[in-house]
């Protein structure tokens, strides 16, 4: 089991000096938490318990409010994710779209729920909030690109694309 | 004139400043917009959505729009309408999200009967459920023994996290998620940290949190009696309403005060009172442990009182009546009496009374400068409160301490040893920039009677509108020294100490336990035989020779003076009773009709007996002169229960200015002896389970790295030797033991003295 301390032996120096930077610049050190939190996923993957622990202390934030901003936030990510990443948006418009049965169709392309860890690592597929697309309903982020127009034959497709490599 | 507003064409009046909600429930209308997020407390949030109303512009720009009423201030000449069907339709529907998720659990649910969603859903006009998906469910969390969760019920009103975080600084609970997997809870289950979790109960709308105690003898609050009462937990005095049914005590609720506590109250005030309950409680009348009749036991009394070697002691713990009815039986039988059984504690109560009068809670949440000394929101924690709505107005804190506290982020920390209170008060007062409200915060025992006689002469110095409050646990602190004379405490022990008393009459205190000098009453306890009257089971209920049970404070009534001298009048909720599960023809004469059998027990109000021992020793007539005489001399008028209460007159305090000025000394000894208070530490709380299940490790405090040793011995006044285990705290002032109150009485110490300890290493 890791502890802060060790998070930081975890990161490279690179990181922490950019994190240090950040925390220095902010008028208070609260106001680089979505910073802070950015750059631990980056170098870590996801925020783990510890990392979350990591990133209260360096702000001088109480743990549960820095679990308030990683739970509000779907970018951040609490759980491992796969080496690509889509993000299928099921707020209204998509959900109008059909996003609905695009997540039950990638549920079954992947063999796992969503939020869980497909074809080995291969992938992660998650619902996403509304991603400003509504007019090219249903959309996507796939691995941080937002696509429109992100129908069941594109899901295949990416997927498929993804498995191989 | 008042401005007034117009809803469905009746006129409300409002005060500058309101939102058209606020007017309305202000005038106890409480039905005619229904709402959830918005709270007295909390002010208005508008995100239930539940509180429409139309509003009728004047102008002919604009059409008529929905608006939220918590929303809207109210202004003059405003026209607002409920009784139009758009506005019928934004309730019903808004009510019909809410009750989307709502599992149809009422039956079981503790907050049914004083349920503020079902009273709205009823009133909103939901009537038909359209949606027939499932419904979202979640893992509740378990919380520690106060609070239950069923996360299932809620409707996002907020008023939790808000009260939570904002309200009580808590720090270890939040909410998390977003759209309709919103989660209010901790980061992990266990105990929620915040000494005020139990206003959970009582700010949530619907059955998420309950009281977990109320719980366990849970019947529907319509089903409870209750009356006005007074916290006997601190010297704040909160205003309490206690709820109890069939002879039991069941729960603890706020009742509001306007100065000292509008809506909240603290955890030892909520769950403090399950000491009525404690296993060990004295229920009868008791001689050397053999159970024996009340009329022996006064008869015995009545011998006692008669051979003229009896001396009596009252105590803070106890009403200014009870302890009055003990002075005029003394009296009467011209006997001492003092109402402390440690000089120390005396001269502390009466430096504390001749202080001028302290603010209220209200105006110490309007203080722009801060001094807390000392743990004193660890022993009145409801301070806290004000403090928080203090600093949330911008106020700026100074907190001066032997151990960190809870605040030590939000101001300017002094961490000093127990002898540099007096100091720091003295620079903050000397810094105070004119023209500033200020208010110090001060833990009786940190202070000890020459710091707060130091405190009142700084005070005199400074700005009218400065104020002090001197945190103290005992409800009653200026009661007790109120009909004390000066010195009495020393009198009377010095009457035990040469033999002239070989009999004590004590009321509600414990001498040979936590009152403060525990070697002195253990040296003479072979001499001195002990009759107590109390509703707890001591240390000095236990050497009691004779143990009389008493009344709790739910179960009598009776008068406290609180801290800002203010007398309050708490009265009885309900007469305990025992079960017996079958019927025993020897104890009544009939069965109850349902529900086996109940027993009332006769338990005695401190003044009942007084009276019947005046009466029996054929005193009754001095007795009562003496009462009249020194009621009307001290406290002509006193406050009836749910009154706001009625304050000693400011001329009188300088009658509590003790003769001789108390100089600190220390002594010498390796180590500074400091107290460490936690908020659930108070002499009738400690015998309350729930919340004593959440009490910290115990051991003496010190700071790291001071010693490699796992234990101190320490040895106590009287040779006795104890062994406390180290629990190192970051940030705590080098060379300090810190000891719970009731070891420092054990040993027979006060704060702020100084002792060598033995180290223990380890094996
Ligand atoms: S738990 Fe209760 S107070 Fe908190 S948001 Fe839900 S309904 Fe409101
Ligand atoms: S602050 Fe004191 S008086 Fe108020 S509820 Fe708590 S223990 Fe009772
Ligand atoms: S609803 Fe999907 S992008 Fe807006
Ligand atoms: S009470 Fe007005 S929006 Fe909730």
């Amino acid at each position: 089991m890791s502890s802060p301390t060790s998070i930081a032996d975890r990161l490279p120096s690179s990181v922490r000096t950019e994190i240090e930077a950040h925390l220095r610049q902010a008028p208070q050190r609260e106001a680089a938490i979505s910073d802070v939190l950015r750059l631990l996923q980056q170098a870590l993957g996801y925020i783990d318990d510890d990392t979350l622990l990591y990133a209260a202390q360096q702000t001088g934030m109480p743990p549960v409010k820095v679990e308030e901003l990683c739970s509000f936030y779907p970018l951040v990510l609490r759980r491992p994710a796969g080496r690509h990443l889509l993000r299928i948006c099921d707020s209204v418009s998509c959900h109008l779209a059909g996003a609905d049965s695009l997540l039950r169709q990638a549920e079954e392309i992947s063999g796992v729920t969503l939020g869980q860890v497909a074809k080995e690592g291969s992938y992660s597929i998650l619902p996403h909030v509304c991603l400003g697309l509504c007019d090219r309903a249903p959309a996507a982020l796939v691995d941080g690109h937002a696509v429109g127009g992100f129908d069941g034959d594109a899901l295949v497709a990416l997927l498929a694309s993804w498995e191989h490599r | 004139m008042t401005a007034h507003f117009y809803l469905d064409g009746r006129e409300i009046p409002f005060q500058p400043g309101q939102n058209v909600l606020e007017a309305l429930l202000a005038m106890g209308r409480d039905r005619d917009v229904p709402y959830f997020c918005y709270h007295p407390a909390l002010g208005s949030l508008g995100a239930c959505r539940q509180c429409a109303v139309k509003l009728y512009p004047h102008d002919d720009k604009h059409p008529p729009r929905v608006m939220m009423a918590c929303l809207l201030p109210a202004s003059a000449g405003l026209q607002l309408v409920t009784a139009e069907s758009d506005v019928r339709r934004e309730h019903a529907a808004i009510s019909e999200l809410l009750m989307r998720n709502h599992p149809h659990d009422c039956p079981i649910c503790d907050e049914g009967g004083q349920c503020h969603l079902q009273d709205m859903t009823v009133r909103a006009g939901h009537r038909l459920r359209h949606y027939e998906n499932a419904k979202r469910t979640f893992r509740s969390q378990q919380l520690g023994p106060l609070i239950r969760q069923e996360m299932n019920r809620c409707i996002t009103c907020y008023r939790c996290v808000r009260f939570y975080q904002d309200i009580a600084g808590g720090e270890d609970f939040g909410v998390f998620g977003s759209r309709d997997r919103v989660f209010f809870g901790r980061l992990h289950d266990g105990p929620l940290e915040s000494p005020f979790a139990g206003n959970l109960a009582e700010v949530c709308p619907t059955g998420v949190f309950t009281d977990k105690v109320y719980h366990a003898s849970y019947l529907r609050p319509w089903d409870l009696e209750t009356a006005a009462s007074i916290c006997p937990h601190c010297n704040l005095g909160c205003n309490t309403a206690p709820g109890a049914a069939r002879g039991r005590l069941r729960r603890v609720r706020q009742r509001h005060h306007p100065d000292i506590n509008p809506y909240f109250l603290c955890d030892r005030g909520r769950y403090g009172f399950r000491h009525v309950v404690h296993r060990r409680r004295p229920w009868r009348h008791r001689l050397r442990s053999r159970e024996i009749e009340r009329d022996e036991a006064l008869d015995r009394l009545t011998d006692l009182l008669r051979q003229g070697e009896t001396g009596f002691l009252g105590s803070p713990r106890a009403d200014v009546q009870d302890n009055l009815a003990w002075l005029a039986l003394a009296d009467a039988y011209g006997a001492p009496f003092a109402a402390f059984s440690d000089p120390w504690q005396e001269a502390l109560a009466r430096e504390i009374l001749a202080l001028p009068q302290a603010p209220s809670l209200r105006q110490l949440g309007e203080a722009e400068r801060i001094l807390i000394l000392g743990q004193a929101l660890e022993i009145s924690p409801s301070l806290r409160l004000p403090v928080q709505a203090a600093l949330r107005r911008g106020a700026q804190l100074t907190l001066a301490s032997v151990l960190p506290t809870a605040l030590d982020r939000y101001g300017e920390l002094r961490r000093l040893r127990p002898d540099g209170y007096v100091d720091a008060a003295g620079d903050w007062c000397r810094a105070l920039p004119s023209g500033k409200r200020g208010v110090i915060l001060a833990s009786a025992d940190a202070l000890g009677p020459a710091g707060v006689h130091v405190l009142r002469r700084l005070q005199e110095d400074l700005p009218p509108g400065t104020g002090v409050v001197v945190a103290h646990r005992a409800p009653n602190l200026g009661g007790a020294a109120f009909f004390a004379t000066d010195g009495q405490s020393q009198r009377l022990r010095e009457a035990i100490r040469v033999g002239r008393c070989r009999h004590l009459l004590a009321l509600a205190a414990d001498p040979l336990g936590e009152d403060g000098d525990a070697p002195f009453w253990r040296q003479r306890s072979s001499a001195l035989r002990i009759s107590l009257l109390d509703c707890l089971p001591t240390t000095t209920l236990e050497a009691a020779e004779l143990q009389l049970p008493m009344a709790a404070v739910a179960e009598r009534e009776g008068v406290f003076l609180n801290y800002e001298g203010r007398f309050q009048a708490f009265a009885r909720v309900y007469r305990p009773a025992q079960y017996h599960p079958h019927w025993d023809p020897s104890r009544s004469t009939f069965p109850l009709p349902a529900g086996g059998m109940r027993e009332e027990l006769a338990l005695w109000e401190p003044r009942d007996l007084a009276e019947a021992l005046a009466q029996r020793g054929g005193r009754l007539e001095s007795f009562h002169q003496r009462l009249e005489f020194y009621r009307h001399y001290l406290c002509p008028e006193l406050p009836g229960p749910g009154d706001p209460g009625s304050f000693i007159p400011d001329a009188l305090r300088a009658r509590f200015r003790i003769g001789i000025v108390p100089v600190p000394h220390s002594g010498t000894g390796r180590w500074w002896l400091s107290a460490f208070h936690w908020y659930g530490d108070e002499a009738q709380a400690r015998f309350a389970g729930e919340l004593q299940s959440l009490a910290p490790v115990a051991g003496v405090r010190l700071a790291p790295g001071q010693t490699q040793a796992q234990a101190m011995l320490l040895t106590s006044r009287d040779g006795q030797t104890r062994r406390y285990p180290i629990v190192e705290v970051a940030g705590m002032a080098a060379d300090v033991l810190a000891l719970p109150p009731s070891d420092l009485s054990d040993l027979g110490y006060h704060p702020g003295e100084r002792i060598d300890a033995l180290e223990e290493s380890a094996p």
